[in-house]
């Protein structure tokens, strides 16, 4: 009997001895603002993903522009699920028990995850990252808010990427698109990709692939079939992103990317999204619902008002080719080596 | 309270599933992995049957005969091709992955939020009074897991059940009845992953969405519930502290329960003791390994005088 206590003790004593060390939520702040009002948000995260951590700085952001400042007038508990559902749900169940203010849920899984515990407790949910609300069932097809949750959509501005490649490369005909069959973003966009194409004189290759192995194989098939390549928000194939540009620099086949972060490693260029600004706008929305200006029902799920163009010259270099004056003018970032 | 609630409700949809681990783990002595896709299995039929506009209550029976068609599968794998046990398993798991995809429609991710479910219908939003409402989910799952456990038992009681706890003990002993261990076997995966499926089922329409990743780590959590459980009110002995306190024995099933229920307390006690997010992976793991280290421990001590 001592035994078994003793495992108990022992297990308790394990979790409590790790976690400790660790640096943690902090205390609640007790001290008063101009304003006198403080707020406790949660932040729960599916994973741990470059873009999203950029969504988490950028939303802190967007609530310090409203004067909703972390360690000032605000606390954050901060939680990332690790890809793991199990733990998500526990994660907003700790929120909930904690009351906080508001939550904000990062990936679709963790935003789900958020309004399927905060409708229960009356706790509004904002999110981001989420790229189809609708087909989440998160917003209804008009856009409305199903309860009290809002957000934003990460949704691709496919028209501008498409206009841009239309610019750069003007003899074009093909555009291959890699992407990972269990991803639901992606294969929307694929579609909305296939949709606007023929608009642009574009035809769409695309290739779907299951997981990380089958990327060689697969941008070898599609390098041999197009013009150029145009790169999604697909988790698997930005993990392998490297590998797919490697091959396309061999046989001089640009590479588009989708966001910042992948023109860094060597896409040509993007018209795409800024995780930050995606954040920014989330955390200003979510500042309208802490101060109750406006309830989460009554705020549509709102996309990135603009995209951002952005290049790399040495990629340009490397390819023989020249990106023209008036992207050039618009450009928000540029990068003149390809970073390893 | 509503942390309690919580760990609860999250403990008890896992504790099906931990029935199930406990009848391959302790039982059938079978390191089954299948259930790792069985869960998610369960879950992504019960989207599929909810848009479809099934009886929710219809989609647990389902989703249960699709867990024991998959276990069937991994008996047949190991018993009749003669698969080592482990690797029956995961060649189950990673199929069922494939197919798991296909049953929810091609998609990763199915939401059912405006669906009526188990814990969300016309029948309960009437007949549930106000003041209970809260604990409706905690009750439901109560019962649900009450059934699974009574049944379990009722089973373990019957001639096949007797069987099935001889298959794990002493192989030979099945035979000399004359009867087929490897039918036995295919017996006691079957169930198991009947159960991990209707755990899948529930955590679907508790949760309100099907996510393909939600399988992952499923057999973790069995595993440690059933060592906790069992650990901490049947151990191998006899003698847990319930004895000592002159309290009744519990069956195994029970304790089951109460280690999926510890378990989730204590991963709920590090996400609120505010650990490190990024460490959540590494403690569950070492908890994991302490719970094994100290059971490994108490086994040596017991089987030389047995």
């Amino acid at each position: 009997m001592k035994k078994s206590v003793k495992t108990l003790f022992l297990a308790a004593a394990a979790i409590s001895l790790l976690t400790t060390g660790c640096s943690g939520s902090p205390a609640p702040d007790t001290q008063a603002p101009a304003d006198g009002k403080t707020y406790t948000i949660g932040i729960g995260q599916f994973a741990a993903h470059g873009s999203l951590d950029n969504c988490r700085e950028g939303f802190l952001l967007g609530l310090a522009e409203e004067g909703i400042v972390e360690g000032e007038n605000l606390t954050v508990l901060y939680e990332n699920s690790q890809a793991d559902g199990g733990i998500a749900s526990q994660i907003i169940t700790n929120f909930a028990s904690q009351k906080v203010d508001l939550i904000c849920g990062i990936a679709t899984p963790m935003a789900q995850t958020a309004y399927g515990v905060g409708r229960k407790q009356n706790i509004p949910v904002i999110y981001t990252a989420v790229t189809d609300p609708v087909a989440a069932e998160l917003a209804n097809a008009d856009g409305t808010p199903v309860g009290e949750i809002t957000g934003t959509s990460d949704k691709l501005p496919v028209t501008e990427q498409l206009q841009m490649i239309r610019t750069i490369l003007p003899d074009a005909k093909t555009i291959g698109i890699m992407y990972t069959t269990s991803e639901v973003n992606s294969l929307s966009t694929v579609q909305e990709y296939k949709d606007a194409a023929g608009d642009y004189g574009f035809e769409i290759v695309d290739v779907g692939i299951s997981t990380t192995a089958d990327v060689p194989l697969a941008a070898d098939s599609l390098l041999e079939k197009v013009d150029c390549v145009t790169n999604l928000t697909d988790n698997t194939v930005v993990a392998s992103l490297p590998v797919i540009l490697d091959k396309a620099a061999k046989k001089n086949i640009p590479v588009f990317g989708s966001e910042i972060e992948q023109v860094k490693i060597g896409c040509l260029a993007a018209m795409g999204l800024d995780y930050i600004d995606l954040g920014k706008q989330t955390g200003r929305m979510a500042a309208a619902v802490l101060k109750g200006e406006k309830k989460a029902s009554e705020m549509n799920f709102e996309v990135i008002q603009e995209a951002s163009f952005c290049g790399n010259t040495k990629v340009a270099e490397n390819l023989g080719i020249t990106i023209p004056d008036d992207l050039m003018a618009s450009v928000k970032e540029l990068f003149t080596e390809i970073e390893q | 309270m509503t942390l309690l609630l919580g760990v609860l409700e999250e403990g008890l949809i896992y504790a099906v599933m931990a029935l199930g681990v406990y009848i391959t783990y302790k039982i059938l002595d079978f390191p089954d992995l299948s259930v790792d896709s069985t869960f998610p299995l369960g879950a992504a039929l019960t989207a599929s049957a909810l848009l479809a506009g099934v009886n929710p209550a219809l989609t647990l029976f389902f989703s249960f005969a699709a867990g024991a068609l998959a276990g069937c599968a991994t008996g047949l794998i190991h018993v009749k091709l003669k698969v080592r046990d482990l690797l029956s398993g995961i060649i189950v798991m990673t199929g069922l992955y494939s197919l798991n995809l296909r049953i929810a429609g091609g998609r990763a991710n199915v939401p059912v939020f405006t669906q009526d479910t188990i814990f969300e219908n016309p029948f309960l939003a009437d007949h549930v009074p106000g003041g209970l409402a809260p604990y409706a989910a905690v009750l439901i799952l109560l019962l649900i897991t009450a059934v699974c456990k009574v049944l379990l038992d009722l089973y373990l009681n019957t001639r096949s059940g007797y069987l099935l706890r001889a298959v794990g003990d002493n192989e030979s002993l099945v035979t000399s009845l004359a009867k087929d261990k490897g039918t036995v076997k295919i017996v006691g995966l079957a169930i198991a992953n009947g159960f991990s499926s209707l755990a899948g089922s529930v955590y679907c329409q508790h949760k309100g969405f099907f996510e393909i990743s939600v399988g992952t780590g499923t057999i973790v959590i069995g595993l440690a519930s059933v060592i906790i459980g069992i650990q901490l009110l049947c151990p191998e002995n006899g003698v847990s502290f319930l004895t000592r306190l002159g309290l009744p024995h519990v069956r195994p099933t029970t304790a089951v329960i109460v280690g999926s229920i510890v378990y989730k307390a204590c991963i709920s006690l590090a996400i609120s003791m505010g650990m490190e997010a990024n460490d959540l992976k590494l403690i569950t793991s070492l908890l994991f390994l302490v719970i094994l280290v100290v059971s490994t421990e108490r086994r040596k001590k017991v089987k030389p005088h047995a």
